[in-house]
């Protein structure tokens, strides 16, 4: 293993190299994690690439932070919001895990937003990464429902009467509108199933859809690869050298020789046509 | 994009990658700093700002108000602009149409804009739907977080033609109770999430509805109703008397509020004023 030589390997350290290597034998899990973390990307990376692994981070967070919450509340409209003040005044931290959610809900948004907002100005969501952008859209629609079921949880007032007028929007869709509506709510109306529907809508199928996503979106991210900063230095190097190729090359071409490169009004204009 | 211009990308990828560094640990690192910062301030906020819990479901007060959490407030904000049905600005607007174009248009992105330039300096078109797009959310949201808090107990709307213990005047006592005012605008009181109904006893409202009503109130009796009648339909049922309505159901109230209720919306701009 090392270059080194510093005398017989341990016991231990045979132990270790050969539980490795019967699990490498079977899964090639070194290699895979090897090629995940060795792999290059870009030399100039930016700050702002750091926006969809935050968002990541934080579901990871969310997740955490709503199995604790799981252990305390109880999803039926009888004993929900006192297990809600349970968890906010009784049980110890509990205000500080709640609270993290809560908030974690709404950095998971912004870091959402942000990171689409990142992907839209560097042009990264063109070719070949259309279906990384499109696993990318989904997951910010399924965030936004996992915010909208969140919301009725807390069965206080205005979580109720928000999720209710949510619902009859919801059902005032054109032919399938009422009957998603049905689905959400367990019935035509509000009713005492709604809220453990909810609930698990919340923590099993959105989470469920969120992580498969997140999977394929990760798979696809280093598959492709991290996009280039497009004004990146490297970059720009390359495009001047392009274009001075071709200025070179339309040099040679041209029939009256120098007097091309003078008619030629700006260097752009070549990338501007192999743009189309 | 045409083949030639995926081919060069691909090229200058793969140069990229050749010249960079590994994603372990520079990416690594990076991302690690950002998300430790992240959790931070969620944790930061959790203390700062600490969690509430508001008065529960159906309790005593009428402050509720069905305001969505602050990520939702630019399809609230929507829902006010196109809250007044009709055939030229339907409320269906802003529940379904608006929101299903934007989140198609959304998913194909990468099929609409397929030009090869990365630059954003070079596409002024994306450029400027970005901003326009984003502007508009953060103004929808701005104004769904500024706009006007519920009204408390105790409010008064000054009336003139409700006589003392008369059927509008309990009327008017349950719309305030009930919490109306959340949504509701009378007289430059209460809330604009639902229409304003200063004057909706003029705006004849008419609905056929042969199913039976939740709560059998005396005199309200259909297929068709009209007048006092159609505001006791509305209340308990407001897509049966409106197809579409977003109104919650307030089948919870008795026959006699219900039709106190009625009377004095059916009044609202011609005897109460």
């Amino acid at each position: 293993m090392s270059t080194t030589d510093i005398g017989p390997k341990g016991s231990a350290t045979q132990a270790g190299e050969a539980v490795v290597n019967f699990v490498d034998d079977r899964t090639a899990a070194t290699t895979g994690i090897g090629w995940f973390l060795k792999r290059n990307i870009p030399g100039e990376t930016s700050w702002f690439q750091t926006l969809g692994f935050a968002a990541m981070a934080v579901f990871g967070l969310q997740a955490v932070t709503g199995i604790v919450l799981a252990m305390y509340y109880k999803p039926d409209p009888t004993t929900a919001y006192g297990s809600i003040r349970h968890i906010t005044d009784d049980v110890t931290w509990g205000w500080l895990v709640r609270g993290m959610h809560k908030w974690g809900a709404s950095a998971m948004i912004i870091l959402v937003f942000l990171h689409m907002a990142r992907v839209f100005i560097f042009g990264s969501y063109k070719y070949p990464r259309e279906l990384t952008w499109v696993t990318g859209a989904l997951l910010l629609i399924m965030v936004m429902f996992m915010g909208l079921t969140g919301y009725l949880l807390v069965w206080d007032q205005k979580a109720y009467w928000a999720t209710v007028v949510a619902m009859n929007i919801t059902a005032s869709a054109p032919i399938i509108g009422p009957y998603i509506a049905d689905v959400l709510r367990g019935g035509t109306t509000f009713n005492s199933d709604s809220l453990s529907r909810f609930y698990a809508i919340h923590m099993l199928v959105i989470p469920g859809g969120i992580a498969t996503f997140i999977g394929l979106h990760l798979f696809l991210v280093s598959k492709l690869g991290i996009s280039e900063p497009p004004w990146s230095k490297r970059s720009t190097r390359a495009r001047r050298a392009e274009e001075a190729a071709a200025r070179a090359a339309a040099r040679q071409r041209g029939p009256r020789g120098r007097h091309e490169v003078t008619v030629d009004p700006e260097p752009q204009t070549l990338t501007a046509e192999a743009g189309q | 994009m045409n083949r030639a211009d995926q081919e060069a990308y691909k090229r200058d990828y793969a140069q990229a990658k050749k010249e960079g560094k590994p994603f372990y640990p520079y990416a690594i690192y990076k991302d690690h700093v950002v998300a430790v910062l992240v959790f931070a301030g969620i944790i930061g906020m959790a203390i700062w700002q600490r969690v509430a819990v508001g008065p529960p479901v159906y309790s005593a007060t009428s402050t509720f108000e069905p305001r969505p959490e602050w990520y939702f407030f630019f399809l609230f904000q929507l829902l006010k602009i196109f809250k007044n049905q009709n055939a030229l600005v339907p409320v269906i607007m802003a529940t379904f149409i608006i929101p299903n174009v934007l989140m198609v248009l959304l998913l194909a992105t990468p099929f609409i804009d397929r030009r090869a330039e990365r630059r954003i300096s070079k596409r002024p078109f994306a450029l400027s739907v970005g901003i326009v797009v984003f502007i508009f959310m953060a103004w929808l949201t701005y104004q769904g977080e500024t706009g006007a808090a519920p009204i408390s107990g105790g409010t008064t709307i000054p009336f003139t033609g409700i006589t003392p213990g008369s059927a509008a005047a309990a009327g008017e006592t349950v719309y305030l109770t009930e919490g109306c005012t959340s949504c509701h605008m009378v007289k430059g009181v209460g809330g604009q999430v639902g229409p304003n109904l200063t004057t909706i006893g003029t705006a004849g409202k008419s609905a056929t509805y042969s199913g039976k009503l939740p709560v059998p109130v005396p005199g309200a009796t259909g297929p068709t109703y009209s007048g006092a009648n159609w505001f006791v339909l509305h209340t308990e049922c407001p897509t049966c008397a409106k197809p579409g309505s977003a109104m919650p159901a307030f089948a919870s109230l008795s026959a006699t509020d219900l039709q106190n209720l009625a009377t004095f919306l059916n009044g609202l701009g011609t005897t109460y004023k």
